[in-house]
């Protein structure tokens, strides 16, 4: 019993992980696509700032279930930020 | 024709000099195989995010233009062969905008990887 919850608070630290399938609770990102209202940004492999908010600490694209970027918009997300990769920029 | 957009990156210890020669090389390539320079934007030098090939920094150079396969193939056949570019991409797009830079004020974008 110790153990596990000794895992627990560790893992709660980072506000990533506290993340389920089924909650939504970061402030990070709001619930509505963020590419899809008027004057979005463009997604773009030039355009480092805005990617690098949609990739982990360790540099792995985030899911769309927490960022709730559309399906259309994630995958271009995707492209963009392996573009990017091979670069060298992110 | 297309347009297309294509980046070079070049290693770190070369000198100004010869960063200018890669420069109007693929500049001079680009323009006689049927293609068309409509913007060149030199990115300076920037960190990597992770070590390529042993080095830390590059040299980014960044053209704009139009043309067709054969400028594609010829920048090909000359990358490959050539020992001071490290990585390199093109990219397709139906419209360029030529107006906007991301890499103006490169020293912020370095600070902020550190």
């Amino acid at each position: 019993m110790k153990r596990k919850n000794k895992k627990f608070t560790k893992r709660s630290q980072n506000p990533l992980n506290k993340l389920s399938l089924f909650q939504k609770t970061d402030s990070r990102f709001s619930k509505k696509c963020p590419f899809s209202v008027k004057d979005a940004p463009i997604i773009d492999y030039k355009n480092i700032k805005l990617l690098r908010r949609y990739i982990s600490d360790t540099n792995k694209v985030l899911p769309s279930r927490i960022t709730s970027v559309s399906q259309g918009k994630q995958k271009k997300l995707n492209t963009e930020i392996k573009r990017a990769k091979i670069l060298g920029l992110l | 024709m297309n347009f297309y957009e294509h980046t070079l990156v070049a290693k770190q210890d070369l000198s100004t000099v010869e960063v200018d020669k890669l420069y109007n090389k693929y500049n001079d390539i680009i323009n006689n195989t049927s293609g068309k320079v409509i913007k060149v934007e030199k990115w300076g030098l920037l960190n990597f995010a992770k070590k390529i090939k042993n080095y830390n920094k590059g040299f980014y150079i960044h053209y704009k233009f139009e043309g067709d396969s054969s400028t594609l193939n010829e920048i090909k056949k000359n990358i490959n062969i050539d020992n001071s570019v490290l990585r390199h991409l093109t990219i397709r797009y139906k419209k360029l905008d030529t107006e906007k830079e991301y890499f103006k004020n490169d020293e912020k974008i370095n600070e902020k990887k550190k």
